[in-house]
């Protein structure tokens, strides 16, 4: 099978969907296969036997802390950076060093990697044509996508006097200027105001829906949780757990806890399969009552990253 | 090659839009040739105008006709007032005018000038004083020929103006009828001449009056004509041995100081590119290394070739500088900029950090560009700074811009400058793709 003028394996399969970008049981074929993949900085071993596959059409997100080699993973899946070994495949055979695979591959780094003294459109222009872009497509694109970021009204100001939630997303227009199938986003969250995350993870949403591929790293859990068809949590190089999140919280979060507190006492912390029939045990037994308050904490990406490593993520 | 050209263009967008960047390798360089031009010309060149304080103690027709032929002089700048409202300079004032450097001489017309006019037929003798400040031999050779020419000058008005011509004749008469130690005969000789002369005037006045009568112009000064000595002047253009004018060493430096400019805003720009970010962009996309890098050199080749070009025309435009070799200067153009971008190459791929890269890189080329007469004029240097100045790729720039300017050099005297140029190009070229192999992967 031919897809963008790059042959693709056919292996296609079933997938359960889960989170708002999941869209319940898809189709899928490989887009980006990543195999044993091992990288080391000097004494610093950053990735560590990494497999993993993302499917076309998913929002795939890896998940893990500062320094758990996101970013390398991310490196060796664009070329940038040369694993020890392992294996890169994108679209099912190409490699992405290959010129012709990079032009299905459009990724906003971490870091604004913009010329401040251009404009937004100069930006983009400027990258259009590093990807062979020209004329009246060039237009045409650069519009489109300054358009979806909504950065069309403010396109020909310097970058340099742009707010760093527009940057963030002219970060991402650029990625997007060659209309590639599959995205990969670092971090786009970083560093932005609330408003803003809002507008990425809306405009994350909608390139989803639009079919492309997206490979989304965070270490924030929630993202995540509102965005991926599945997730792979990443610490110290290795990839500990895969799926999707209701199957990891299922299979690596643990139980429901209801904690009952009480003043002038310490919480006591229930652990249940079935919290709402504790609460009710709780509530129901006895005298003093009123002076009691219980809430339940249901497992989630963060308790499965306790779980699989003993600490938080934002440790 | 859209995407090379794509780089390049997008450098030399930065470059213009970098404030500081373009200042120092646009602006700074042409200021730098022009205050150095500035000096120079002080200590040598001839082709400025003697400033002179003029200071009139007589006050007499004669003094007036002097100052005003003085101050009509093309080789003078004459300052004649001070103060505020402005009056005329006393003698001190032109001293100290002087003294401050303010004046390269002061010229003072004594009380008494305009009887000695008088009575230069009587063995007077004109009187005029000069100040010019020690050391200044030539200076002060120059005012006195530059004073003599201007007082004949009032001797042949005299012999213009009959009334004055009678006077004078009169005043004569009268000085050789007192004369003791004068013979009988000797005296009646001179009043034969004297006679003479009065009556060579009025005869002159007579015409004069009988053309205005027909109609016919009058000669302002029959005199005009009588010249004791015929000196003629020609132009010839000389064999170009050295500079002519102190602007033709002055923007060779700024050249210096153009491509130091180029070399280190380039230079740093693949540091730029790995600090924000774009690198990753770019070696992400579907371009090759070699793309990049290309982009980089034509850019910088670009920026080299036009801050020459832009220093060349305001030299010749402002500055009355000549290129003596038009294809030569091309050439020399050409394989400065190639060797510079080797330079570029060299420094961009051995920066790693922005930080790192513009220390080590400014501190290199700033030494480079000083002892390759980035400062000092090549030929001004001691002999063994000039032989150290050959590991520095600034002389052999500047060596093949004079080349083509004033050194007078041929296809065969600017090969071993352009050997040296493209050895630069290409060992740079060379240093900076290998480092840079390392510096744009991990």
């Amino acid at each position: 099978m031919r897809v963008g003028g790059v042959e693709v394996g056919v292996e296609v399969g079933v997938e359960v969907g889960a989170g708002t970008g999941g869209a319940g049981r898809v189709p899928y074929s490989r887009m980006l296969s990543l195999v044993d993949l091992r990288k080391s900085f000097g004494p610093l071993l950053a990735v560590d036997g990494l497999s993993l596959e993302v499917h076309r059409g998913e929002v795939f997100g890896l998940l893990g802390p500062n320094g758990a080699g996101k970013s390398t993973t991310i490196g060796m899946a664009v070329g940038l950076i040369t694993p020890d070994s392992g294996r890169v495949t994108v679209n099912g055979a190409g490699r992405p060093t290959d010129a012709e695979v990079r032009r299905h591959i459009g990724v906003a780094p971490q870091s604004l990697a913009l010329y401040d003294d251009l404009s937004g459109e100069e930006n983009v222009r400027f990258f259009g044509r590093i990807f062979g872009l020209s004329g009246e497509q060039l237009r045409r694109r650069c519009d489109a996508v300054l358009d979806l970021v909504g950065l069309l009204p403010r396109k020909k100001d310097w970058v340099k006097g742009y707010s760093g939630g527009m940057k963030r997303r002219l970060n991402f227009a650029v990625a997007l200027i060659h209309d590639p199938p599959m995205l990969l986003l670092d971090e786009p969250t970083a560093g932005v105001d609330p408003q803003s995350r809002n507008n990425i993870l809306d405009l994350v949403r909608t390139l989803a829906q639009q079919g492309k591929t997206i490979v989304y790293t965070t270490h924030y859990m929630e993202e995540a949780s509102r965005l991926c068809t599945r997730v792979g949590i990443m610490d110290q190089g290795r990839l500990l757990a895969l799926g999707t999140v209701p199957e990891l919280v299922a299979s690596k979060g643990g139980k429901s806890v209801v904690v009952v507190s009480r003043e002038g006492a310490e919480d006591e912390l229930i652990e249940s399969d079935d919290p709402v029939r504790e609460i009710a045990r709780v509530l129901g037994n006895g005298a003093g009552a009123g002076d009691r308050e219980v809430r339940v904490e249901r497992p989630d990406l963060e308790s499965v990253f306790l779980s699989l490593t003993g600490r938080s993520l934002r440790d | 090659m859209n995407a090379v050209l794509a780089i390049a263009l997008k450098d030399l967008v930065l470059l213009v839009r970098d404030r500081a960047n373009a200042f120092f390798t646009f602006v700074f360089p042409i200021l730098l040739a022009i205050f150095f031009g500035v000096i120079f010309r002080g200590s040598g060149d001839g082709g400025g105008k003697l400033t002179i304080a003029l200071v009139d103690e007589d006050n007499s027709k004669s003094s007036a006709l002097l100052a005003t032929d003085i101050r009509g002089d093309k080789a003078l700048d004459v300052v004649v007032e001070s103060g505020e409202p402005a009056r005329p300079l006393s003698r001190d004032e032109g001293l100290a005018l002087v003294r401050r450097g303010k004046a390269d001489a002061s010229v003072i017309i004594p009380k008494g000038f305009g009887e000695g006019v008088g009575d230069f037929m009587a063995g007077g003798q004109m009187k005029l004083e000069g100040v010019v400040p020690p050391g200044r031999s030539a200076e002060a050779g120059l005012l006195t020929g530059k004073l003599n020419e201007l007082a004949f000058r009032q001797m042949t008005r005299g012999f213009g103006d009959p009334d004055e011509m009678k006077q004078n004749v009169n005043a004569a008469r009268k000085s050789l009828a007192a004369a003791t130690g004068v013979s009988p005969l000797q005296k009646v000789a001179f009043e034969a001449m004297l006679s003479s002369v009065q009556n060579m005037s009025e005869t002159s006045r007579r015409q004069n009056d009988e053309a205005a009568a027909r109609g016919e112009a009058r000669a302002a000064d029959p005199m005009a004509p009588w010249r004791p000595v015929d000196v003629s002047i020609t132009e010839v253009k000389a064999e170009r041995e050295g500079p002519t004018n102190s602007f033709e060493i002055s923007f060779p430096q700024g050249v210096v100081w153009g491509l130091m400019g180029c070399v280190t805003a380039f230079g740093l720009s693949l540091a730029n590119e790995r600090s924000r970010g774009t690198l990753m962009r770019l070696t992400t996309a579907p371009i090759s290394r070699q793309q990049i890098i290309l982009g980089k050199a034509l850019s910088c080749f670009t920026a080299c070739v036009l801050v020459q070009v832009l220093l060349l025309t305001t030299a010749i435009v402002f500055f009355s500088v000549k290129v003596a070799n038009w294809p030569m200067m091309i050439v020399a153009v050409m394989l400065s900029s190639l060797g510079f971008v080797g330079v570029m190459m060299a420094m961009a791929g051995l920066s790693r950090t922005e930080g790192g890269g513009s220390g080590m890189g400014r501190a290199v080329i700033l030494i480079l560009a000083m002892i390759g007469g980035g400062t000092i004029p090549l030929f001004f240097l001691p002999p063994f700074m000039q032989t150290l100045s050959s590991i520095s790729p600034f002389k052999w720039a500047t060596l093949a811009f004079e080349g083509a300017l004033w050194r007078g050099f041929t296809a065969a005297d600017m090969m071993l400058p352009g050997a040296v140029l493209l050895g630069f190009c290409v060992g740079g070229f060379a240093i900076g793709v290998y480092a840079m192999r390392w510096t744009t992967r991990a």
